[in-house]
């Protein structure tokens, strides 16, 4: 079976390999379908491997031995298993929607094969087995997503977006290098297993540090806020599938990150490791849904969705490290399984709406949802499979957004059982933040489907819009998986059990699945629901009243009449609610938190009454931007200005800089 | 206990019975239709009385006056006018189901019609 | 051969308001009321608004109001049907399903005060058809309340007995 996993691993590697090369054909459009043919048959490949490794998530495999790049060893690890599978669904649905979306040119071809590097090399990251192959892995998926952002950097902006993306994830890479070197050299090995098997003979002091530079170094990546402000800039200017596997892939590497750190080197450490992470996760998921409900733009409204759903996966690997520290393992284990879960859930609905994104740039030729409107009649099977993702990420029954966070409030609900009162409050309050989260979450997502699906198309561009030539099967696929992975659930967490068992090296399967349909949160007396009757009750519950409608249809007359407009001329497009509009109770509500911009300016202060024409403007900049990282940058261009001196240019001056060095270092070395 | 519930008990009921039992005594200051004298109605009277009439209720022909119910807005005009002849009516609870039945046609049978003398 | 026909033409008539009234009679339970307002003064519908309030309730008899047409069984027409105010008049009227009621409010709805020109139709019943005329200006509550009886056939008319002719009390 190690095998046969590791087998299906090359395959994939070599898949996303051979993609790359056949990318240089995709000038013409007959290149680009069997470039991404090849790649989502190593995304296939990919999803295999990963189910195969979680449902057989038992030893590590060697693939590679000493190779000539000094020592890199790609063993795979269980925990990988579920995004490994991710990576090959998001790989997949990306190869199906290829063809469809972008024109054959030579930037596509450059594009499709820096994004096959960047498939390899997070297949890389999540099965290196040292530190060495990690960081390589690490830098080159930094770099190629770097290139395949700047796709159309002749357009305004694309630029600057890239720049902070590498900016931010260098400096994440320098804490992560940070904190591998303090484990590596207080183990004194450079393999994972060997580190993990010494690590606690570190001291604990050293493993802090390692645990918080790598939730730091690894949170710049994840998008954990105030870290993640190349999120929004850089994932609305990269094509549409590539944002797709920004959100949907790239950002759970920083999640497997310090999951990583977390659960496997480390292996659990003081309460306090567990707190600080669920805390991060909590203010990350409230701020990334407030900030996502401020956006007109389709695609920066995602990004920050993206960046709420990782504050709720690090909420759950948070809370899940502090109950095992609190000698609570079954929970702390089942809230790992959530957090898992969420990951993989919340990776294939953000691909599917960042590509239906794209399809609804496309038609309807803009991104502002002030702009859109009406696409339910225009674009219908691209409404259907949106609603299906709107639905999933909105966690509503019977869908799988719906079944991981249930499970994440009922671990957090446990917060009871540690003996510890404040370290349970903390859970608790954790907890009443992501429920205050799911509530604006559900009021955003209703907003972003509504507003440029429903209603009139609000300007002549989204009136306009067809939905021949767009690609639907991609993202028909996920919409599909979306609602296996909700049905399916009871089959999703055996297989995260067992995931879940070589990290934490306990098996809740008991514990977790009842009579196999039912999902109980670790304790049989606490709560529990069945995502399979209730998808069938779903079901019933919609199709009886049909039944008994069609079966006893009633005899009076029936008269198709216009909907009643309350005796209006004739309804425009503009009396209808707009985006900003929708969510003003929300703006007005945490007002103090946005701190708008508001400016007015009047023709003219006329007190008979007509002042002339009245300009208003409502911005919302983040707060992060303006009270940490300009700041911050201030105080950088500070300190080089102060040490600008010693960079004078005057060759005489570096020749003394010289000299005082060897004097230095000759005085030490003679003592 | 709110200061409403002890008012309320204390004035009672106050909601009128109508349409079961008679109307409330201060009912009678309401503005009410005029009723007209036709043996004290001359054709001058009646002309002037169809001049003066703001809402067009009144009109004038030779032989009767027609007092169009519907039009009338109770001003009180005619009265003024009309001396003796017009008073009011009291009625105020005028719905009709057919239209026609709210003209009323008063005949001038005031001894004036051909002298001009009352 | 005339007597019979006579006979019948008056057999005729009063089946035919029999069956009217009776088409009525179905609210008499309860009926929802729309107001629509095509220009009036606006002081009809303070009178109209005075309804709900404890002196007059409606609710007692079963009345409610309604501000959607599409619920409505008799709509309060109130104003000397603006001609600006067409559409929303017939649009409302069409979005009142059937059976319904319509009832002419006040002095203007029933051509008083403004004649027919450019700007107005001057009478309600040249734009909709009207089962009820309710004269005043402003009408009181209770006249209202007694336009709407008659509408569900709770009363009957009595103005027509009346003759306004002090000298003369027969009708006309």
């Amino acid at each position: 079976m190690s095998n046969t996993i590791g087998a299906l691993i090359v395959a994939a590697a070599a898949g996303w390999v051979g993609a790359a090369a056949l990318a240089f054909a995709a000038s013409r459009s007959a290149g680009i379908r069997l470039c991404a043919s090849v790649s989502g048959l190593g995304g296939l490949a990919a999803v295999v491997a990963g189910v195969l490794l979680a449902v057989h998530g038992g030893g590590t495999t060697i693939l590679l031995g000493e190779g000539p790049v000094g020592a890199a060893r790609f063993t795979v690890a269980p925990l990988a298993a579920p995004i490994i599978a991710l990576l090959g669904a998001v790989a997949a649905s990306n190869g199906l929607y290829a063809p469809r979306y972008h024109q054959a040119s030579t930037g596509t071809a450059l594009y499709l094969a820096v994004y096959n590097m960047a498939l390899l090399s997070s297949l890389a990251v999540l099965v290196a087995g040292n530190v060495v192959a990690f960081l390589v892995a690490w830098e080159t998926m930094a770099l190629t997503c770097y290139l395949m952002i700047l796709r159309h950097h002749e357009r305004p902006g694309v630029s600057q977006a890239a720049f902070l993306f590498l900016a931010l994830s260098e400096i994440g890479f320098v804490l992560i290098v940070l904190a591998f070197a303090i484990l590596a050299s207080q183990t004194g090995s450079l393999d994972f297993t060997t580190i993990a098997a010494r690590a606690h003979m570190v001291p604990d002091g050293w493993r802090a540090t390692a645990y918080v530079l790598a939730l730091i170094g690894f949170g710049f990546k994840a998008g954990l806020v105030p870290l993640h402000i190349w999120l929004p800039a850089a994932h609305p200017v990269a094509p549409a599938d590539g944002s797709a596997f920004l959100s949907g892939l790239i950002i759970k590497l920083g999640v497997y990150g310090i999951a990583l750190f977390g659960f496997r080197l480390l292996a659990g450490g003081p309460a306090w490791w567990g707190l600080l992470t669920m805390g991060l996760g909590a203010i990350t998921a409230v701020l990334g849904i407030l900030y996502a409900l401020m956006e007109r733009d389709l695609k920066r409204f995602l990004a920050y969705s993206s960046i709420e759903n990782v504050g709720v996966i690090i909420t759950a690997l948070g809370a899940g490290m502090t109950f095992i520290a609190y000698g609570q393992p079954a929970i702390g284990t089942f809230l790992l399984i959530a957090g898992l879960y969420h990951t993989v859930n919340h990776g294939i609905y953000k691909t599917l709406l960042f590509q239906e994104a794209g399809v609804i740039e496309h038609a309807a030729g803009t991104r502002d949802m002030d702009r859109l409107g009406g696409l339910i009649h225009r674009l219908p099977r691209t409404a259907v499979i949106v609603l299906i993702g709107t639905l999933a990420i909105a966690a509503l029954p019977p869908l799988n957004g719906f079944v991981s966070e249930w499970m994440l409030f009922q671990g957090l609900f446990q917060g009871f059982r540690i003996s510890d009162h404040t370290a349970g409050i903390l859970i608790v309050v954790a907890g009443a933040m992501i429920a205050l989260t799911g509530g604006l979450a559900l009021n955003a997502f209703a907003r972003a489907y509504g507003i440029p699906f429903l209603g009139m198309p609000r300007s002549r561009t989204a009136g306009a819009a067809a939905e021949t030539g767009q690609p639907v099967a991609a993202s028909g696929l996920l919409a599909c998986v979306c609602v296996f992975l909700g049905v399916g659930a009871p089959l999703v967490l055996t297989a995260l059990d067992r995931v879940a068992r070589s990290a934490t090296g306990r098996d809740i399967h008991s514990q977790l699945l009842v009579a196999k349909l039912t999902v109980i949160p670790a304790h049989t007396n606490f709560s529990g629901f069945s995502p399979t009757y209730l998808a069938v009750f779903l079901i019933c519950m919609t199709l009886i009243p049909v039944l008994i409608w069609k079966a006893g249809r009633p005899r009076a007359n029936t008269r198709r009449v216009p909907v009643w407009d309350s005796g209006i001329v004739s309804f425009k497009a503009r009396m209808q609610y707009t985006a900003t509009t929708h969510a003003n109770p929300v703006g007005v509500t945490f007002q103090s938190l946005y701190q708008p911009t508001i400016h007015m300016e009047r023709g003219s202060d006329d007190p008979a009454g007509r002042s002339g024409p009245v300009h208003y403007r409502y911005a919302v900049t983040p707060i992060f931007d303006r009270y940490l990282y300009h700041p911050t940058l201030r105080l950088i261009r500070a300190i080089a200005r102060l040490a600008r001196p010693i960079q004078s240019g005057d060759v005489n001056l570096y020749l003394l800089y010289l000299f005082i060095v060897v004097l230095i270092v000759y005085v030490i070395y003679a003592t | 206990m709110a200061s409403w519930f002890y008012r309320g008990l204390r004035r009672g009921v106050v909601t009128t019975r109508y349409p079961r039992g008679p109307l409330d005594p201060w009912t009678q200051t309401l503005p009410a239709a005029p009723a007209f004298h036709s043996a004290q109605l001359t054709r001058e009277l009646v002309r002037e009385l169809a001049d003066v009439c703001p809402a067009g209720a009144l009109t004038s022909s030779d032989h009767r006056l027609t007092f169009d119910l519907g039009k009338c807005t109770a001003c009180g005009r005619c009265l003024l006018v009309g001396g003796g002849a017009v008073t009011s009516s009291g009625e105020f609870l005028l719905a009709a189901r057919d239209r026609s039945s709210l003209i009323k046609h008063i005949p001038i049978a005031g001894d004036g019609g051909r002298d001009g003398h009352a | 051969m005339p007597d019979n026909r006579a006979a019948t033409q008056q057999a005729t008539a009063r089946l035919a308001e029999e069956l009217g009234r009776q088409t009525f009679a179905i609210f008499d339970r309860s009926l929802h009321i729309r107001t629509v307002d095509t220009g009036s003064c606006a002081v009809c519908e303070s009178e109209i608004r005075l309804l709900s309030a404890p002196h007059y309730d409606l609710h007692r008899l079963g009345f409610f109001f309604t501000p959607s047409p599409r619920h409505a069984d008799l709509l309060l027409v109130t104003g000397p049907a603006v001609r600006a105010a067409d559409n929303l008049l017939l649009k409302t009227y069409e979005a009142t399903p059937d059976p319904k009621v319509v009832i002419a409010v006040g002095a203007c709805a029933l051509g008083g005060v403004y004649e027919e020109n450019q700007l107005i139709h001057g009478t309600v019943d040249r734009v909709v058809p009207v089962d009820v005329s309710v004269p005043g200006c402003p009408p009181s509550p209770l006249a209202l309340l007694q336009g709407l009886l008659i509408a569900v056939g709770r009363l009957q008319d009595k103005v027509d007995a009346l003759s306004f002719d002090l000298d003369n009390e027969s009708v006309s």
